[in-house]
């Protein structure tokens, strides 16, 4: 643990994919409980919004003392008053998630604190493993659970990936007591959300396999090709070696052996 | 002669040493928060509540009932005379006779407890409980020898000095055991803090064959949510803890103890006297926790329990079967200390294990422990054609649907209770969409938070509509329906589908063949029985479908745990054996080919047992299996069908 | 497979000469029978064959090399020359950084190139599809997958992960080119951080998760995929997977472009390389290869090693779990983790509803078990049925077999 950095997390209203209710975002939780690991209590937390929001509270019961609401209004864009206050009190790392869960989702809020601030910005990081010299060493998510190490200096922006350690449960008394900090800020109306259309999602439909076939036997060809699936292959006879063989021709075939 | 003056100051000096022991004892249980009791009528209602209440309990072991009886009789009655003819000296024969007759009665009594401890059993604790006997014996024997001069048959002065100096010892040892040792903290500190017990119980409904197993709701303004160090105790549980005689009866029925789970309830009740009094668990002489070493446990009253006392993994261990309050001879409330400890952990630690925190979360996201989509919980009934309470507003019976809407095997026993409600031509509607979960779950997790948010709004949701009973297959919600909302508001008549259908079938409602196939057994889910004491109807359920049911050894009031209570399955605490396995051997020991249940958890506890093993069935599903649909309704239905096609 | 047709001497021999014991095979049906009222039948189903373009013809020789000519030709059929889709002088251009994961056009990629052609259909003037390259690549069909122009960046600055480097290039590209879109896949395979910080460098608003854009409006998933936010099409998007049709029909030019000034700055990300993942310590719904132990496991001892020779993340059942074989984290199902591996290998289960639900997401299931009637046979794409201790025995080989050869080719 690190209690001389300043780390800050900045934390959304997330919603649950299910129920669409509010909820702490999973990234953003991540995000503070990164920064619980790194500097204990110090992290500071930051949400602009309503400080009436319920569910900052759920972020609150992982064991914030406090939490820090730029005050804005429903339409105004969050990321330029972050920006100001980041850029006002300067720590050293700052904290997001990747994608908010609600509201445009665009996952721009990190880049474009970066931009501001001009400082450097790691994306989709899993953890941060060590700080030191002013220097820290990041291990960033790749896909199917593979990591890159990289190395930064300090200050930065970090976008807090899924594949971080999942965050700490959410303790309903610490989160009753800890004290919302609301502070008014300037706010600027984002003028290109107002003019966005938004309705619940429509399903998206499935690409068919288009046919374009050139000449009559492929078009037969298409038309009576067995489809897919109905039972796989069953080997049931044959000696343990060729079964295995079978096994091990298909995890080459699929390129999951290393 | 010695004795004629030093008994009477050795008595005077026991009773004042008495005295600052109970003063001592009375302050430790005072640091515990205030319950309202009615001290006076407490007081009153103690003699019955003992004599009656405890003993029937006690009188399930009739050895020990008779023992105890002789014991504790003989003792009390010796001290009476002992202090009228020794203290107060009286001079009356008769006095002295009957205070012969009485230490007689006590030395009887105290020469079984002596063969009980020869060979006694693991559950029993050993240590200072082995010096016991002796010192009723002891204490018996030398008040008799000491009165026989007082009743003339022995000369005074009988014996010299040797003998005096003997019977002074004796008296010493006896009085300090017996009178001194029962306030200060010896064995018979069970008698005196027992019987303060009684008179002053958290949960005085369950005297005079009440009954009283709801949990009491969390203050959420409270500056500590749950119990973090003993002093957050009641005063009165504090006094309960106390009362324990470590007779091991929990111990030898708790299902997590017998799997080999870090929980024994006689080692947690007196790890919550370590608390109360402060020390070690180093002396503690009976079965430690499974696992845990004895030595290690350190505790005082305002230093945190799970920090050095108690285990999380042992609290988290139980199952809220309640097997161990049912079997508990002083009536000590295991359950509600334990989900007063946990709800500390969950509200103020976070730190429920195992899945805990993501049912929890899913909870209060979606209204359903797995996280399914709110508005998708009727899709069990599409084909089912049910009335909804928001469309018609009024029904006879609410249906109560529970979680089990989301699993497709409760779905099979959700649609053999329908078709039986169908078949009955049943009024019946269930809340469809507005249904939430009981909080059965959040509850025993310790959150109560989420419990009472989910029971507001669904006493709120039903307070809206009219109906005259609930009727759910879930024992669980059916207990919380029952038991838990009346603290918010919502006072139903409910019943279990059990109960229901047996009504129905007694009123002719609905035609049943009889059961084709084996031996069948039944498994009493314990949010059913124990807690709610339904034992009879689903019996005569299956009397009534031709089955004789071949009883587990462990059965009714007795039945051991599926294993699935408690939230357990969640926070899956290791052990060395699977509760549902140990309880499929019950089923197996019968030699039954169907477990006949009443309970969706049971039913998925006892199917996740590894096959071979007799079938597990809810009664709804065999009681439709053999409905008998009349030819009435049947017409009936294809009119109904023209009608909807035309 | 070669389109040269090539005669078979034997076969067409053997055709032709009626006493040979393989005639009956190798003469194609017989046209002409007596049937039985002693008419002659003709079946003009077994007159004539396919020729080499496809088309059926009838051979005058009797069939007496209808057999040979058969086999070949369905096959090869001609491959018919795409039209040559040509933008000469264009006058803007659709710029699409594309991911080229493993070197190669993704699907994603070709996605995006097709929207690209989209946005330039039907608009006004000469538009052509600019496709960004950073590093080497194995890409051989940049012209079927629609790439106009192709502006390839190479040098040793593009190796590893450099997404400054690159950004700083992207508005080089910006300044010389000034594209009309800018259109990058929105995926994690690093067109969404590209796009993100191009947007945030030049001040642009982008749509991401655009699903369904044309000139005037995009509709994009938004509020974590509950939400579809329809707005007015910016410059810079990020594109959704399947947003648009793939070029399937045209050929196109892939004339090599220049950017004029290299930019060149200095990386504040230093990349160290990718750590090396014990596939153990990959979280089960991560986990890209999985194999699964169950209740017929029978030395568990074999399992581990051959999970550990396979390279593959360790699952298992519920009762494997319960019986304390495998901690509870590795439990697989819907009362565990519900996994998307690419291929699962269940060895030993026989497929409880909760675990079939948890792999419902995998790609390629594979079933090892004694019983052939389980449900995860079923729903397995192979299955062998045996004795699994024998089975993996002969796959731990394998495996080492084949590491010790990868080893020696390395060498």
């Amino acid at each position: 643990m690190q209690p001389e950095l300043n780390i800050v997390a900045l934390v959304s209203v997330g919603q649950h994919p299910k129920s669409g209710r509010a909820r702490r975002a999973e990234q953003d939780a991540r995000a503070v409980e990164l920064g619980l690991r790194l500097s204990g209590e110090k992290v500071q937390v930051l949400h602009a919004g309503d400080v009436a929001e319920e569910s900052l509270r759920s972020y609150a019961g992982m064991g914030l003392k406090q939490l820090r609401v730029l005050q804005q209004s429903a339409g105004a864009d969050a990321s330029l008053a972050l920006g100001d206050y980041l850029s006002e009190h300067q720590p050293d790392i700052v904290l997001t998630g990747v994608r908010a869960e609600s509201g445009e989702s665009s996952g721009m809020t990190p880049y474009l604190l970066a931009e501001k601030l001009g400082w450097p910005l790691v994306t989709r990081i899993a953890d941060i493993a060590k700080i030191e010299n002013g220097e820290a060493e990041i291990l960033q998510a790749l896909p199917r659970g593979q990591r890159r190490a990289i190395k930064v200096r300090l200050p930065f922006v970090a976008s807090v990936d899924n594949a971080a350690e999942a965050p700490r449960q959410s303790a309903y008394g610490p989160g009753r007591r800890a004290q919302l900090e609301p502070l008014p800020w300037v706010e600027a109306a984002d003028e290109v959300r107002a003019s966005f259309d938004e309705a619940p999602a429509r399903k998206r439909p499935k690409r068919l396999k288009m046919v374009k076939a050139k000449t009559a036997a492929e078009r037969f060809k298409a038309a009576t090709a067995k489809s897919q699936g109905g039972g796989g292959r069953i080997m049931k006879d044959e000696p343990p070696r060729e079964q295995a063989q079978a096994i091990f021709d298909l995890l080459l075939e699929e390129g999951v052996l290393r | 002669m010695i004795l004629d003056w030093l008994l009477p100051v050795l008595l005077l000096s026991v009773l004042a040493l008495a005295l600052a022991g109970a003063v001592r004892r009375v302050s430790l249980w005072r640091a515990g928060q205030p319950s309202p009791v009615n001290i006076i009528s407490g007081l009153m209602a103690m003699p019955r509540r003992y004599l009656v209440d405890l003993h029937h309990v006690v009188e399930r072991d009739k050895y020990m009932s008779n023992t105890h009886v002789a014991t504790a009789g003989g003792f009390v009655l010796s001290l009476v005379l002992i202090l009228l003819v020794h203290l107060f000296g009286i001079e009356s024969k008769l006095l002295a006779w009957a205070l012969l007759a009485s230490s007689v009665l006590m030395f009887v009594g105290a020469t079984f407890v002596y063969k009980r401890r020869k060979n006694p059993p693991s559950r029993l604790s050993k240590g200072p409980w082995m010096r016991l006997p002796k010192s009723l014996l002891v204490f018996s024997a030398t008040f008799f020898i000491i009165t026989l001069p007082a009743a003339g048959i022995l000369p005074e002065g009988f014996g010299g000095w040797v003998l005096a100096l003997i019977l002074a010892a004796g008296v010493v040892w006896g009085l300090g055991e017996m009178v001194f040792g029962m306030t200060w903290g010896g064995p018979m500190k069970h008698a005196f803090a027992g019987a303060l017990h009684l008179a002053f119980h958290r949960r005085p409904e369950r005297f005079g064959g009440g009954r009283s197993t709801g949990l009491k709701p969390v203050d959420l303004d409270a500056p500590v949510l749950g119990v973090q160090k003993p002093t957050d105790f009641k005063w009165n549980q504090l006094l309960g803890f106390d009362a324990c005689v470590q007779c091991g009866k929990c111990e030898a029925m708790c299902p997590a103890f017998a799997a080999g789970q870090p929980l024994n309830p006689k080692k947690l009740i007196q790890d919550m006297v370590i608390g109360l009094a402060g020390g070690t668990d180093a002396k503690f002489a009976g079965s430690p926790y499974p696992g845990i070493e004895l030595g290690n446990a350190k505790g005082g009253p305002d230093s945190t329990i799970t920090e050095g006392l108690v285990n999380p993994d042992t609290l988290w261990s139980c199952t809220t079967c309640r097997a161990c309050v049912e079997e508990c001879p002083m009536m000590i409330e295991h359950v509600d200390a334990i989900v007063d400890m946990r709800r500390f952990l969950t509200l103020e630690k976070g730190n429920t294990p195992g899945k805990g925190a993501e049912v929890l979360d899913n909870l209060i996201a979606t209204d359903n422990p797995n996280g399914f989509e709110p508005g998708s919980r009727m899709n069990w009934a599409a084909d089912q054609n049910l009335k909804v309470m928001s469309e018609v507003k009024e029904a006879d019976v609410l249906f109560w649907v529970s979680d089990g809407a989301f699993d497709m095997r409760s779905q099979r026993i959700l649609r053999a209770f329908v078709k039986l409600l169908k078949a009955a031509n049943v009024d019946f509607a269930v809340l469809g969409d507005e249904e939430r979960d009981s909080g059965d779950v959040a509850r025993r997790l310790g959150d109560d938070a989420t419990f009472q948010s989910l029971a507001k709004r669904n006493v709120a949701v039903m307070n809206q509509y009219r109906f005259k009973r609930i009727v759910t297959t879930d024992p669980h919600a059916f207990h919380v329906l029952k038991n838990e909302y009346g603290d918010f508001g919502g006072h139903y008549e409910v019943l279990h589908h059990t109960t229901f259908i047996n009504e129905l079938v007694k009123e002719g409602r609905i035609q049943l063949g009889a059961h084709k196939g084996g031996t069948v057994t039944y498994h009493d889910p314990c949010y059913l029985g124990r807690y709610n004491g339904e034992y009879e109807s689903p019996r005569e359920l299956l009397a009534a479908l031709g089955i004789q049911v071949a009883e587990m050894e462990r059965s009714g009031f007795r039945s051991r745990c599926c294993g699935g209570g408690g939230g357990a399955p969640i926070t899956d605490i290791p052990g060395e054996r699977r509760i549902a396995d140990m309880r499929m051997e019950d089923a197996n020991a019968t030699g039954a080919e169907l477990v006949a249940v009443g309970c969706q958890q049971c039913t998925a506890m006892l199917e996740g047992v590894v096959e071979p093993r007799p079938e597990v069935k809810d009664i709804a599903e065999l009681v439709a299996d053999v409905l008998v649909e009349s030819a009435e309704p049947a017409s009936r239905k294809r009119d109904e069908l023209a009608v909807e096609v035309a | 497979m070669s389109d040269i047709i090539r005669r078979d001497p034997r076969a067409e021999w053997i055709a032709r000469n009626r006493l040979h014991p393989l005639h009956a095979e190798m003469a194609a049906p017989v046209a002409e029978t007596r049937g039985p009222s002693g008419l002659i039948r003709k079946n003009p189903h077994a007159v004539g064959f396919i020729g080499p373009n496809g088309i059926k013809r009838i051979d005058r020789m009797g069939g007496n090399s209808a057999a040979v000519g058969m086999r070949r030709g369905a096959k090869s059929a001609q491959q018919v020359e795409l039209p040559l889709h040509k933008v000469e002088s264009p006058d803007f251009y659709v710029v699409a950084v594309v991911d080229m994961v493993g070197g190669r056009l993704t699907g994603h990629d070709k996605d995006v190139l097709g929207q690209a052609h989209k946005l330039i259909r039907g608009a006004e003037g000469n538009g052509a599809v600019m496709a960004v390259v950073f590093g080497e690549h194995k890409e051989e069909a940049f012209d079927k997958a629609g790439v106009d122009r192709l502006l390839h960046l190479t040098g040793s600055e593009f190796d590893g992960y450099c997404p400054e480097q690159k950004v700083a290039n992207l508005v080089e590209i910006e300044k010389q080119y000034q594209p009309r879109y800018w259109l990058f896949p929105d995926s994690i395979n690093g067109g969404n951080e590209l796009g993100c910080r191009l947007a945030a460098r030049l001040g642009e608003r982008p749509a991401t998760q655009a699903w369904q854009v044309d000139r005037e409006t995009s509709v994009c998933r938004g509020s974590g995929g509950l939400q579809d936010i329809t707005r007015a099409t910016p410059r810079l998007l990020l594109l959704a997977e399947e947003c648009a049709d793939q070029i399937d029909e045209t050929r196109h030019e892939v004339l090599a472009v220049e950017l004029d000034t290299r930019p060149s700055i200095i990386n504040r990300l230093q990349d160290c390389g990718q750590v090396a993942v014990d596939p153990n310590s990959v979280s089960l719904a991560e986990a890209e290869f999985i194999l699964s132990a169950g209740n017929g496991i029978r030395d568990w001892e074999q399992f581990h090693k051959a999970a550990e020779v396979l390279g593959a993340t360790e699952g298992a059942s519920r009762v494997a779990v319960d019986d304390g074989y495998m901690p509870r984290f590795r439990q697989v199902g819907a009362t565990g983790t519900w996994v998307t591996a690419r291929v699962y290998v269940a060895v030993g289960i026989s497929g409880a509803v909760q675990h079939m639900q948890g792999i419902g997401q995998c790609d390629k299931v594979v079933a090892v078990n004694t019983d052939a009637g389980c449900d995860m046979v079923k729903r397995a794409d192979l299955s062998v049925i045996g004795d699994s201790q024998k089975v993996l025995e002969q796959l731990i080989e394998l495996a080492r077999d084949y590491r010790q050869g990868g080893a020696e080719n390395a060498a």
